[in-house]
This record gives structure tokens, sequence and C-alpha cells, in this order.
């Protein structure tokens, strides 16, 4: 009997639009992503049906349910400015510019600034892990040290140093006659979870209040509007 | 790992023809690199920036306490307090004053807005149909339409003043002023310096019963 011949063919499939495709994804996932900074704090903001966008550049505050308050500034060079004012006015050594570089990266942060020294020295797996167990920046809601606490530094500085800068940006669009972007100016954002007490977001916006801050932008989940 | 075939093996003294070479290369791992980097973009990228809900607080009063309250015509005070409860009323507080409860749902404090908002919510729908009516093209039209908006908003008589109690959750307070967003309530002050002790009291007593 005659052996039963089975065709031999190689199981091969044209990829070419698959990688087309494929390619065409990844192109366009590379340009429109902005990469999500780090979050030590995990927080579930409440939602509201607003459409208004966040400013380009923050202050922002990441309070969580347990009261505990990371910050972060979106402009690199405000961020460190402030930082080596807090620094001095605490009398601590300065750190070397490229830990200061360093800290313009790290995100969110939420350790006293006295911390901030060895903060810089880990291994960045460490530092998430320390800044999930951190405390938050140190803040006090009494009388006498409100005006004291390391909150109100930072929100104070900051509120100084962003109008330096936007004043300093205005002038260099002024010399290159290029346009200036007048709304682009550091605004003091909340980031709060929904099932923190309100006492707790009141409190750290008495605090902002003393810095003679008085705009805030509360970050929301999104929602539909419902129709009238 | 192309697929390059080794084709010719050399024969000794045969004639010199030209390599047959397939010309199809492997495109797996191309592939595979490819839906890595698609995972990666994926996962990690965020798309949409989180909206805000502005809002502005006054300065610090020095003296909070010794403030002369200032008289409020047309008011509606809405006190937000635990367990997700509301409670408002209407004008000034005096000892005849009734507390009425209600809560989030868009029957509860949405109604009671837009009932006492009813006045401005038409004035501003009209003018929303102005300005669709109005051609893209024509910005002084709208600019004149959007002055007549910020004059009607100004001219708004109903003051709605929200204060939070402590052991109100912070979500109460952003639906709170999401639902005036709503509603368009033009005058609206979130209060932070606490509740008054009349108000404490009334609050009290609604919640006990």
């Amino acid at each position: 009997m005659p052996k039963v011949k089975m065709p031999r063919s190689t199981p091969s499939l044209d990829m070419t639009p698959m990688v087309d495709l494929a390619f065409l994804l990844v192109t366009f996932f590379m340009l429109t992503s902005s990469f999500r900074a780090p979050e030590p704090l995990l927080v579930d903001p409440p939602t509201s049906t607003t459409d208004v966008l966040i400013p380009k550049q923050v202050f922002l505050a990441t309070i969580d349910e347990k009261g505990r308050v990371f910050i972060d500034i979106t402009n690199n060079n405000v961020k460190i400015k402030v930082l080596k004012k807090l620094l001095k006015s605490r009398k601590l050594s300065a750190m070397s510019e490229e830990d200061f570089k360093k800290f313009a990266g790290v995100g969110s942060i939420g350790i006293s600034v006295k911390e901030l020294a060895t903060f810089m020295e880990m291994e960045s797996n460490e530092r998430t892990a320390y800044s999930e167990s951190a405390k938050g920046i140190p803040y006090d809601t009494a009388e006498s040290k409100i005006g004291q606490c390391e909150l109100f530094e930072w929100a104070l500085e900051t509120r100084l140093e962003a109008h330096n800068d936007y004043k300093e940006r205005e002038e260099e669009a002024k010399l290159k006659n290029m346009e200036f972007d007048k709304s682009n100016y550091i605004q003091f954002a909340i980031k709060a979870d929904g099932k923190a007490p309100y006492k707790v977001v009141q409190s750290i916006i008495a605090v902002f209040r003393e810095a003679k801050v008085k705009n805030f932008q509360m970050i929301t989940g999104l929602e539909s509007s419902p129709i009238k | 790992m192309a697929e390059l075939s080794s084709g010719g093996d050399g024969g000794k003294g045969g004639k010199k023809r030209a390599k047959k070479q397939s010309t199809r290369v492997d495109m797996t791992p191309l592939v595979d690199l490819a839906f890595l980097l698609l995972t990666f973009f994926v996962l990690t990228s965020t798309f949409s920036k989180p909206k805000v809900l502005r809002m502005i607080f006054p300065e610090k009063l020095k003296d909070p306490i010794n403030q002369k309250a200032p008289e409020v015509k047309n008011g509606l005070t809405i006190l937000l307090v635990e367990n997700n409860r509301i409670f408002y009323y209407n004008g000034a507080l005096d000892k005849t004053t009734v507390l009425l409860e209600t809560d989030y749902t868009k029957d509860g404090i949405r109604k009671v807005l837009i009932e006492r908002n009813a006045a401005l919510i038409k004035q501003l729908f009209e003018y929303q149909k102005e300005l669709e009516k109005i051609p893209t093209a024509d910005t002084a039209g709208k600019n004149k339409v959007l002055a007549k908006v910020k004059e009607a908003q100004r001219k708004s008589t109903l003051n709605v003043i929200v204060k939070t109690d402590n052991k109100a959750s912070y979500r109460n307070m952003i639906d709170m002023m999401d639902e005036l967003l709503i509603t368009q309530v033009a005058k609206y002050y979130p209060v932070d310096e606490g509740f008054m002790a009349l108000e404490k009291t009334l609050v009290q007593s609604k919640i006990k019963s």
C-alpha cells in the first residue's frame, strides 16, 4: 500500500498588518502618554461634574483618610528653591546639587525636612517603602503653632517663590518677545480621600489659609453631568 | 533569528548559481517586542488630566467670635452633618428657626436648590439659547451675552451658606459644592468657622429625635 503523504506546509502567516497596527498603537501611546508620577499615597477622591482641568503647575497636597499630608510641587525649579529656604530656616546643612535634583524628581514627599538628607541617600525602592510608612508633612493647627509648622512653611515659601518664578518667566518672555501664558502659575491643589473626615481637610486648609492662600483647586474624579 | 536558508553547499566545480534565498523574516520577536511596549504604555499612561473644583476661602478673620454676623437676605443655610445627613433653614437664624432635613439624592437638596434658584436658572437658560443662535465667528455678540450672564449672576439674590460639621466627610462637602454647581447658584459661601451655638442645639435635637 502506498504511503499517504501529508502535504508539508509551514504554518506561517503574514504578520505584517499586525505588526503595523501594533507599532501604530505603540507610537500613539508613546506620544500621548504622560507618566504617572509615583504616588506613595493612594487616595480615592470624591467625584464631581466640573469640567475645569487641573492647572499646569500646582502645589499638590494629597491627604489620606488618616490625615497624612504628602506634598509635591510640579515646578522643579521652585521645588528646589523652597527646600533650600526651609533647610536654611531650620539651620540644617544644604544638600549637594545632585541630591537637590534627585529631590525634584521623587514626586510627593511626606516626611519632615530633618529626615530628607537620609531619605535622599536611599535607593528608590527603599524610598517608596519609607514613604508609605511615613507620617506625612508635620502640621499643627493650634493657634500658637500654626505659623511655625512645616506645612505652613512649605505653603508660604511656595506662594512667595511661585510669584518670583512667575515674574522671572514673564521677564524672559518679554526679552525673547515670546507670548507669555498668564494663567500658567503655581496654584494650590488639594487631593483628598472622599472618606476622610472633613475635620482633617479643614485643618489643612486652615494651615494654607494662614499662609494667605485663598484659591484652592479641589481635585475630583469624573462624574457625568445630569441632564436638565 | 531571521529565517535565512543557508542555500548553496559550495559544490565542487559545479555551475555557480545565484543563490535563491527566502526573503521571509521571522517577525515573531518583533511582534513580541511591539506588544510588550504596547502593554507597557497602555498600563502606565494616564489619559485624562484630573478635573478640579475651584474654591475660594476668605482670608482668616483675626477674631472670628466677636465679628458681627452680616445680615443675609434671602439666605439659605445648609448644615452638613454626620451620616450623610443634611439640614437646612431659610433666612436668618433665630429662636423660631425650623430645621428641615434632606439628603444628597437628586430629589433631595438639588430640588430645594432648583426651587430657590429658579429665577436665575430660567434666565441663564434663555441666555444659553441666545448664545447658541449666535454664529461662532461673532465674538462681540457672544461677549455681549456673556456679560449679561455675569450681570444676572451678580444680581442674583440667593445666598447659600454651607457649613460643614467636623463629623461629616470630605465627600459630603464636595458633593454639596457640586450640587451648587449643577443648580447654577451664583453666590455660595463655604464657611469654615463651625456651627453657631443655636445651630448646634437645633441639629442635636434633630439628630436625637
